[in-house]
């Protein structure tokens, strides 16, 4: 353990690289259904075409839309879902690709999605394929309350659910740091049981408080945006035009005002390493958009090696390997020399087991020797032989 | 907890305790009556509200306008030409208009005979199906050739006409809509609705060749008024009773009130100023139309299927057109298009005092279950009191031992239960005759009944008297008896048709204080009060003060009983007349022998 925290922080200034996020992952979540709702998928739709605009690829993005509000017969404008009243942007546009629709959108398959505790048969476009290098972007939006949030109309989450969510992901390394962004009555409730570290969370309104619709269109007939999503966008638009911004998390909450928003939007940090200052200084782009800093393995500070001084340097190894393995063996030699009779008995029937071994140089002259000493006595008894025979 | 209860069964006991129910019963009745009289006040209604999510009304732009004025023009002469002409002829021309929209239609023949009359015609009738919808629900436009009042409806069934084709041009219709163009208010709209839902007599009425889907909602137009109108009155009553959603209701004020800035009127109240006065008012009359349980409308015949449906009659001086009326239509129907399930969030049970006030059942049913309570509250005082020695024992009740039982008369039950029987039986004559003779016949019927109805209890009395001299005991259980049923009858009603038992109830609570009178001047006395709150006397009274004949008034109630099914004549004839019947033998009992120990008693 001491190891360990003297390691730590030298780690930390030998790889500063090591700290940031290598790739960018989106979970935008809708949990309610049904054609009065449509502000709901609407809001997850400009979310996932803001981070789709700033980068992150669709096969980085789970989409969970409950309901086809496109298709819906009750659409003035078939084929279309729109979140503002000026219909400039048809979120549902020709580039969409949802992962979980209709009534795959449940509890059980979110906390499975989070925790990739999935089946063999689940196709990777609906797993979150994520390390711990990877900053997750989760935005949910539908009906909440005191500490829950309903899926459709059968079920809910809970604040703890969510919780144990997260930090099994936490514990399976799954991801490097969340920002947790909820857009529903209630929603400040739905992050305060959250636990595990790296996280920033950020909703809409507090306990008690509802989180309202922004405006309506009048001929689509419904709602078509919360205000909490809206001014989040209004700023991703205004203020992140491009993956080259600089705009900090803080200047994103600091942008959310009660006159705006008509509810209180909170944020926390407390989870976050280095606490408020350290998550605020977090850009935008690093949940929104999809910039990341390449990771190179181990090799730092090396140039090219070639391919021969590679294998000189891994024969050395290799020697060096089994110098230690001699080494060891000696070792335990020694240690089990003052042992027992059975004991010896066995060492040597593990000895004869060691006796076929590469034939060395060490004591060349001795063999030498050995083996003139062989020879002479071989003449000399070849000479005793041939004076006895003349004596007879 | 031992003596607590040896107290209060000793307390039982006490004589003291007998002369509290009638002051309770009385109290009963007077707390009801002034609970109605509380509810229009501010702390006792409640403001209207959405309930169901789902409605969004007034959310929607209309656009009902422009160019379909000039369509009206046209249909509103194609109509004009078609007054005065036959029923099919009417039919043939209109079946060519909405089959040249590219709507479906069909026709449906139906024939009722009620007082000697015979309602018959023809309802033609068409389906837009819904282009992306799925054909599983529909929502009806209903525009009778004419109203109730027996005036054409000449522009609404041309604004029908212009809002079908109207409606045809959008795609956004989740549910298909059904025109439906009755020839006249209550018999074709039941007919076709009957049918609709399979539920029709097919010896009088036609099935329907075509069909959609569950009905999920219903609008009529009434529409005779030619010129420009103000303010659009909404008439909700159903057959029986029965309402429509709340939502639908505060749909179509929060859409021709808030969105179209027309006035919204109710029980035709046509000016309201929302002060105690005039919401005592509208709620009385509401109570009143509720109670009678007639169709007020095409509307009417639709709610007993739960099917939510009103009619909307514009009427007043004002600027409003036609497409002002054709705009709410429109915006009902994308608020009824939204729905996802039948509506059943709000109240099927209030009272409306206000356009945006009302009182739901938890608050108003306790006046009316206080009513009905008083007469259970009689029925077992009397029977506990017929339980009593009529002579009071010997022994003062000061002396009487807690051990001993107390002592109990032996109750003679056939004479009050056969009286009860009898008078019960014996109205299923007046159910029957009143709505199976013909209309000529009607009125003097009923003035031969009256004379009827004021010497049967007589007869039955004397008879009575004569052949079985009946004691007090006897009264005091025929009352008993009677006064249980009414009780009974009347708390369940309660929750079916507030109304219906709260009339009933107030018209009958001088039942819970006859009693055999032993003077005969009190007697006759006793007899003729009694006898002014008899159900004809009632009748009568009321067709004077609304300057109605009581054989239009019978008429319509056995059209009625025999159309829309209404069926307040059981109630009025089988559990009022009957209670009054024994009532009234009661007053006139003159108990055998004890004279001088009635007064006691």
């Amino acid at each position: 353990m001491k190891l360990f925290s003297l390691l730590l922080p030298a780690a930390l200034l030998a790889a500063p690289s090591l700290a940031e996020h290598t790739s960018n992952w989106a979970v935008l979540v809708c949990t309610s259904r049904f054609w009065f709702n449509y502000r709901h998928l609407a809001n997850v739709l400009s979310i996932y075409r803001t981070v789709k605009r700033l980068g992150i690829p669709d096969s980085q993005i789970i989409l969970m839309l409950p309901d086809d509000m496109a298709c819906n017969p009750r659409n003035a404008f078939p084929g279309t879902v729109y979140s503002n009243a000026d219909r400039a942007v048809d979120l549902y546009g020709d580039n969409i690709e949802v992962d979980y629709r209709g009534y795959e959108v449940t509890v059980e398959n979110f906390i499975r999605l989070l925790t990739d505790r999935v089946g063999d048969e689940m196709p990777r476009s609906k797993r979150l394929l994520t390390d711990d290098r990877s900053n997750i972007l989760v935005y949910m939006t539908g009906h909440g309350g005191n500490e829950f949030l309903k899926f459709q109309d059968a079920e809910e989450i809970g604040a703890w659910d969510l919780a144990d969510a997260f930090e099994q992901m936490w514990e399976k390394r799954r991801y490097h740091e969340i920002l947790f962004m909820i857009d529903t009555c209630q929603a400040n409730t739905m992050y305060s049981k959250l636990y595990s570290p790296n996280i920033i969370a950020t909703g809409s309104s507090e306990l008690d408080q509802s989180s309202y619709s922004h405006h309506a269109d009048n001929d689509i007939g419904v709602a078509v945006i919360d205000r909490y999503t809206y001014y989040n966008l209004e700023f991703l638009e205004s203020e992140v035009r491009d993956t080259s911004s600089k705009k900090t998390v803080g200047d994103l909450f600091d942008s959310y005002t009660y006159e705006k928003i008509h509810s209180h939007a909170g944020v926390r940090y407390d989870l976050f390493k280095g606490g408020a200052e350290e998550a605020r200084r977090r850009l935008v782009t690093d949940f929104f958009g999809n910039v990341q800093n390449v990771e190179v393995d181990s090799g730092k500070g090396e140039t090219n090696a070639s391919f021969e001084e590679e294998m000189v340097r891994l024969s050395r190894t290799i020697a060096e390997l089994h110098k230690r393995a001699e080494e060891q063996e000696a070792a335990e030699r020694n240690a089990t020399a003052s042992a027992g009779a059975k004991t010896e008995k066995k060492q040597q029937t593990r000895k004869i087991q060691h006796v076929a071994k590469p034939l060395t140089d060490d004591n060349w002259w001795t063999k030498k020797i050995v083996g003139a000493t062989a020879l002479a006595g071989c003449a000399a008894l070849w000479g005793l032989g041939s004076y006895l025979e003349s004596v007879v | 907890m031992p003596r607590l209860l040896s107290s209060a069964l000793a307390l039982r006991r006490d004589p003291r305790i007998l002369k509290i129910p009638p002051y309770l019963s009385l109290l009963c009745i007077l707390v009801g009556a002034v609970w109605l009289f509380l509810l229009p006040l501010n702390e006792y209604s409640r403001r209207t509200y959405i309930s169901e999510n789902a409605l969004l009304p007034g959310q929607v732009h209309t656009y009902f306008g422009g160019s379909d004025q000039n369509v009206l023009r046209a249909y509103k002469q194609e109509v004009n030409s078609l007054v005065g002409k036959s029923n099919v002829e009417i039919n043939d021309k209109l079946e060519s208009i909405v089959k040249g929209l590219g709507l479906k239609t069909a026709r449906q023949n139906f024939t009722y005979s009620a007082a000697g009359r015979t309602f018959e015609g023809e309802n033609l009738y068409a389906i837009l199906q819904a282009p992306r919808g799925d054909a599983t629900e529909a929502i009806v436009l209903v525009a009778a050739w004419e109203n109730v009042k027996h005036e054409l409806n000449k522009n609404g069934v041309p604004l029908v006409l212009t809002l079908a084709r109207y409606f045809k041009r959008w795609s956004l219709w989740s549910k298909d809509i059904i025109i439906l163009l009755s020839p006249d208010s209550i018999a074709g709209p039941q007919a076709w609705v009957d049918a609709y839902h399979d539920a029709h007599d097919s010896s009088r009425v036609a099935s329907l060749p075509i069909k959609s889907g569950a009905l999920q909602g219903a609008i009529a137009i009434d529409y005779v008024q030619e010129h420009r109108f103000k303010s659009v009155h909404i008439v909700y009553d159903g057959v029986n009773g029965q309402l429509p959603n709340l939502d639908l209701i505060n749909s179509v004020v929060n859409i021709a009130g808030g969105q179209m800035g027309m006035g919204v009127a109710l029980q035709e109240m046509w000016n309201h100023n929302d002060k105690y006065p005039d919401r005592l008012r509208t709620m009385l009359r509401g109570m009143l139309k509720q109670g009678l349980g007639l169709a007020s409308g095409p509307h009417s015949s639709f709610i007993p299927y739960h099917v939510d449906a009103v009619t909307l009659q514009p009427f007043g001086e004002g600027w409003q057109d036609e497409m002002a009326m054709g705009r709410v239509v429109e915006g009902t129907f994308r608020s009824l298009n939204n729905l996802l399930e039948h509506l059943h969030q709000s109240f099927f049970f209030y009272l409306l005092m206000h356009r945006e006030r009302f009182v739901s059942i938890g608050t108003y049913l306790p006046s009316a279950m206080l009513v009905a309570a008083n007469f259970t509250i009689m029925a077992i005082f009397l029977w506990m009191k017929s339980g009593q020695p009529e002579v009071p024992a010997a022994s003062t009740p000061e002396s009487s031992d807690k051990d001993a039982p107390t002592p109990t008369a032996e109750r003679d039950l056939f004479l009050p239960l056969a009286v009860v029987a009898l008078s019960g039986s014996l109205s299923v004559i007046p159910l029957y005759v009143f709505n199976h003779v013909p209309e000529s016949a009607l009125t003097p019927l009923f003035y031969l009944f009256l004379v009827i109805n004021t010497l049967l209890p007589i007869s039955i009395s004397l008879t009575t008297t004569k052949l079985f001299s009946p004691t007090l005991q006897q009264y005091h259980l025929v009352k008993s008896f009677s006064l249980l049923l009414l009780g009974m009858f009347l708390s369940s009603l309660a929750t079916l048709n507030f109304s219906l038992a709260m009339l009933i109830g107030l018209l009958s609570a001088p039942l819970s204080f006859v009693k055999p009178y032993s003077s005969p001047v009190s007697r006759i006395v006793g007899y003729v009060l009694l006898n002014l709150t008899s159900p004809p006397a009632v009748l009568l009274a009321s067709a004077a003060i609304w300057g109605l004949n009581v054989g239009d008034i019978l008429r319509e109630a056995a059209v009625a009983w025999h159309v829309t099914g209404t069926t307040s004549a059981v109630v009025v004839w089988c559990v009022w007349w009957p209670a009054w019947l024994a009532g009234s033998v009661c007053v006139l009992g003159q108990p055998a022998g004890q004279e001088g120990k009635v007064k006691r008693a």
